[in-house]
């Protein structure tokens, strides 16, 4: 049997070269699948991962802060955050238009957020906080629509009402970079401690922020939790301050711009820290408003600064006792060695007149101290010669920063000659000497750097560092100053409050006796005939006073500076006067010790310093009025007498009433 | 039975398992657990109806492919007018409870109409008239499809004419017009038949980056579910990317990527290696094929099967553009599992014909 076939080759062959090609293309698919699967798996689990997974940061609760009594200064309260998951986001012009219908934020600043949470990546992003109930139902609402936006719940910080503490504290912000390079424990749009407080032991208070990590599904829909790191909140932070006192001093200073300072002057314990203006800590409890930020970066009187620590003024007269015990110590001046001032002297033929017109007559080292005789450190001044004021100056201190743990400190600065030739280029001239022998001319200290220095004089003679959280203190550094100068210095600041002719004798007959040293610090050069209260606020000079009690065995040391108070005695001796009667006095209520001492201008007619900005309770509004107390305080007349006592380096103030 | 192929019938049953243990998972996936065990239906009718066909004579087969063909074109124009419009084309129709796409149908007659051609022409080369009615025979149901419209389908017909024409042979200078030809044929489907979504994954899959969010985005899921599997898969119904519905059409164009997610490199190169076992036994027959009808229908279905595959997967594994061409046996559907089990049979019978005297 034969087959009739067809001639199939040509046919045969010409599928074989088909399958040949198939054959490739099958071992393409195959290569392909390896390199996919085998090669490169890891990273395309990794993005499946990615896919699948959220993590949802938790953020740890922040601790606590408690005074030295253990009451709160510090604490958390529930609040909702709004996350976004930048990856999720189909059409962010919709979203944008979503969050600011409800109000998150107006539309270029919801545009703004929305753009910084899309640059980091898979990361979600805090993009409001602090929700509104309306906020939290309307995002709810429209869950479905926005799988990108998840509310959570959080918590804020919660301070005490007002900006009591605010400086102290400090603010809260958004990591920085370079913060997030260095701490692998902090994550991007966390908040950390900006300054203050909140900064110094962001590690004790900071707590580790936690993660919920979810599966979602293709519509972000979160299907179950897969695993919960719970976040480590901050552990609880004891410190120094008495809130008692801090809101003491707050009260006192009744809105005007300065600083408080008080602290233990055994071991530097801070008991007060008080700057003004200040700012309104809620505003940094969450995650800021640019447009908010701007505000407060703006305003003239920088409500941001930290004066306690940061701001620089001329030190005055309170140098004075701090010269002094230099003097002693360096045999510039004996106790008992005098000066005549006539008020007025003539040094490098040049005129120096003495804050008293009419001189103080012969004044010996304690008595210069009492009645703040500007002739008797001029001649002082003259016999050290600037290295050596110098000298004295950096023995308190000055010139360097206390070591206080809030950032940012000011290390103020201590002319001599060889600062005067490397900053301004040329030697230093004599006749600023005999300025800076009484606190004026180039010499700036910030009030913590005052605080210490006193402390040294009252203390023995050692530097204590300043510190807010008890045993950070670290052990206080040896002046060398001798016992016996000290307790030469200490007379004079006890006759300062209790001499017939102290400057600050109207504190005398307060129920807790008290010592210190004013100052005065000029802004701007005196006119003639001018008072201070006749100058616009802003020329006026800046009220210092450091005050102490007990005397015999000193535990609170309170430094006040009031700028463009004007005048020490009367403005600025009170509020450290009223806050040492808040600690040591008998137990009375707040506004009985505010009658206490009502600064001077009450019993005038003196209009009361212009309110800060904002601020409408000028000390006249808020303090009782000196008819008021009369009655019941026999010192009244004291005080009053004391106007006629001001001490205002060259100029009279004789004439007021 | 025992003059079938084993080893197609083996390879069959292989994909078979495959596919309903992935449309299991995908079921899952959605929710939907019908579709694993309607599939797992059609993939058995589709055996018998293989074994059936197979005991058939393909030659008589060939003999009534003018009648299937034109029947098969009469049913495509009807189309237009019955067929309800459903995902933006008119390609399905409804028969009892079914949905049916006579378009899958179309294409096995096809096949067929150009094996029984072939048949006339017993030169060594196709001769000029030869070309243009093969090409007829094929551009007819292809435009069709095309107009429905339907794509993926349509460029399915291609491979089967290039085959038609390759293994008829054809002088260079046939080629270079085809070519051309083609070209310019491409040129006007890009110009005024694509609707701009499919230009658009074109582009798209020149430029991965171009859109993320839409066609872009699909290539890239089904790369992570592939890549993620790594060596040994995820497990079954453990495929983070299908069960979490990151996987679009994932019963369907992309169950490749169901399978090699959860199974990992080791189970997609075995349904890779069952898929070449299937095609190298078509191409088998067709070089044991007794005669021209037989050789070219093996030929054709078998290049046709093979570009669907490789596309199919160089789809998946991002590769290849997305152009909605199914994985035979694999992707959900019962008309595709139905149509491809009757090419499969008539391959099974030309191979059990093999020495058959006439």
């Amino acid at each position: 049997m034969t087959f009739v076939r067809d001639d199939l080759r040509p046919v045969q062959r010409r599928a074989v070269a088909i399958l040949a090609i198939v054959a490739v293309g099958l071992v393409v698919v195959l290569l392909r699948l390896w390199v996919l699967q085998v090669v490169q798996g890891p990273r395309w689990r990794s993005a499946a991962e990615n896919n699948r997974l959220r993590r949802i940061p938790l953020e740890a609760p922040r601790g606590m802060v408690k005074d030295v009594r253990g009451e709160v200064i510090l604490d958390n309260r529930p609040a909702y955050q709004l996350l976004l998951f930048p990856e999720e986001m189909n059409d962010s012009v919709r979203t944008a238009a979503f969050l600011t219908r409800i109000e998150i934020a107006p539309a270029d600043e919801v545009r703004a957020r929305l753009e910084k949470a899309s640059r980091t990546s898979h990361l979600p992003s805090v993009i409001a906080d602090n929700l509104a109930w309306s906020q939290v139902a309307s995002i709810a609402a429209h869950r479905a629509e926005f799988h990108e936006l998840e509310i959570h719940p959080a918590t804020r910080r919660s301070l005490p009402p007002g900006a009591t503490v605010a400086h102290l504290v400090g603010q809260l912000g958004e990591v920085s970079p370079e913060q997030l390079a260095e701490s692998p424990n902090l994550r991007p749009g966390q908040l950390v401690g900006r300054s203050g407080l909140e900064r110094a032991y962001q590690d004790v208070l900071g707590g580790t922020p936690g993660n919920l990590v979810v599966v979602v599904d293709a519509l972000g829909k979160q299907v179950s939790a897969l695993d919960e790191e719970p976040p480590v909140a901050g552990r609880p932070l004891g410190v120094t301050i008495d809130l008692a006192l801090q809101r003491e001093a707050v009260e006192a200073m009744a809105g005007q711009v300065g600083a408080v300072v008080a602290l233990d002057p055994r071991d530097g314990a801070v008991r007060i820290l008080l700057s003004q203006p200040a700012f309104d800590p809620d505003l940094f409890a969450g995650h800021l408003e640019p447009a908010r930020w701007q505000e407060l970066t703006s305003d003239p009187l920088n409500p941001l600064h930290n004066r306690a620590i940061q701001a620089l003024y001329p030190p005055g007269s309170t140098i004075k006792p701090l010269f002094a015990a230099g003097a002693l110590r360096d045999g510039v001046r004996t106790p008992f060695d005098t000066v005549y001032c006539t008020g007025a002297v003539t040094i490098y033929g040049h005129p120096y007149r003495c804050w008293l017109a009419g001189g103080h007559g012969r004044m010996a080292l304690e008595q210069a101290i009492e009645e703040s005789c500007d002739t008797y450190f001029y001649y002082t001044a003259r016999d050290a010669g600037i290295d050596r004021l110098a000298s004295w100056a950096r023995t308190f201190g000055f010139g360097t920063p206390t070591g206080i743990e809030l950032g940012g400190e000011n290390s103020g600065l201590v002319p001599d000659d060889a600062w005067s030739r490397r900053v301004r280029g040329q030697p230093w001239y004599g006749g600023e000497t005999i300025s800076v022998g009484i606190g004026q001319g180039p010499i700036l200290v910030t009030p913590i750097q005052l605080a210490v220095a006193y402390a040294a004089l009252i203390n023995g003679g050692d530097l204590v560092q300043p510190h807010l959280v008890p045993d950070k203190g670290g052990a206080p550094r040896p002046t060398g100053l001798p016992a016996e100068a000290l307790a030469h210095v200490r007379r004079g600041m006890e006759m300062v409050v209790a001499g017939d002719r102290g400057t600050a004798r109207r504190l005398g007959n307060l129920p807790v006796r008290l010592a210190g040293k004013t100052g005065t610090s000029q802004v701007m050069r005196k006119k003639d005939g001018v008072k201070w209260y006749e100058l616009p606020w802003e020329q006026r000079h800046h009220a210092l006073f450091v005050a102490y009690a007990p005397l015999d065995k000193p535990e609170l040391l309170v430094c006040v500076v009031v700028e463009h108070g004007g005048d020490a005695a009367s403005v600025a001796a009170p509020i450290a006067a009223r806050i040492l009667l808040r600690a040591f006095g008998p137990q009375v209520k707040q506004g009985e010790v505010a009658a206490a001492v009502p600064p001077i201008w009450q019993n005038t007619s003196l209009p009361p310093p212009p309110a800060p900005k904002g601020q409408t309770s000028g000390p006249g509004e808020t303090l009782p009025s000196a008819a008021a107390v009369e009655p019941a305080r026999p010192s009244s007349h004291a005080a009053a007498r004391s106007l006629t006592q001001q001490e205002h380096p060259k100029q009279e103030p004789r004439t007021r009433q | 039975m025992r003059r079938l192929d084993p080893w197609l019938l083996l390879s069959v049953l292989a994909i078979s398992a495959c596919a309903y243990l992935a449309q299991g998972s995908t079921a899952r996936a959605l929710a939907a657990p019908g579709f694993a065990h309607r599939q797992l239906v059609w993939l058995a009718v589709g055996v018998a109806l293989l074994l059936l066909v197979s005991f058939a004579d393909y030659r008589v087969l060939a003999r009534f492919s003018p009648l299937l063909y034109v029947v098969s074109i009469a049913v495509l124009l009807a189309l237009f007018a019955i067929a309800p419009l459903r995902g933006g084309t008119r390609a399905w129709i409804a028969v009892g409870s079914y949905t049916v796409q006579p378009s899958e149908f179309a294409r096995v007659v096809t096949i067929l109409g150009v094996a029984a051609l072939a048949d006339e022409y017993q030169q060594s080369r196709l001769n000029f008239a030869a070309v243009w009615r093969i090409t007829a025979v094929v551009a007819a149901p292809a435009l069709l499809v095309l107009l429905q419209p339907d794509l993926g389908m349509a460029l399915t017909f291609v491979p089967i004419l290039l085959a038609a024409l390759w293994l008829g042979g054809l002088r260079w200078r046939a080629w270079i017009a085809l070519v051309l030809g083609g070209a310019v044929f491409v040129a006007a489907a890009w110009l005024w038949f694509l609707k701009p979504y499919q230009r658009e994954r074109v582009l798209t899959f020149a430029d991965p980056q171009r859109a993320p969010y839409s066609s872009g985005y699909q290539q890239r899921q089904s790369k992570i579910a592939v890549g993620s599997g790594e060596i040994t898969g995820k497990g079954l119904h453990s495929g983070t990317q299908s069960q979490l519905r990151f996987l679009p059409a994932q019963y369907t164009d992309f169950i490749f990527a169901v399978w090699a997610e959860e199974t990992g490199f080791v189970g997609a190169a075995l349904l890779l290696a069952a898929y070449a076992l299937l095609v190298m036994r078509i191409f088998v027959v067709a070089l044991a094929a007794r005669d021209r009808v037989g050789a070219v229908f093996a030929g054709c279905a078998g290049f046709g099967m093979s570009t669907a595959i490789l596309i199919n997967m160089g789809m998946v594994t991002g590769i290849a553009p997305t152009t909605g061409i199914t994985l035979p046996l694999l992707s959900y559907g019962g008309s595709s599992v139905l149509a491809t089990c009757i090419t499969l049979g008539i391959v099974q019978s030309i191979w059990r014909l093999r020495f058959a005297n006439v």
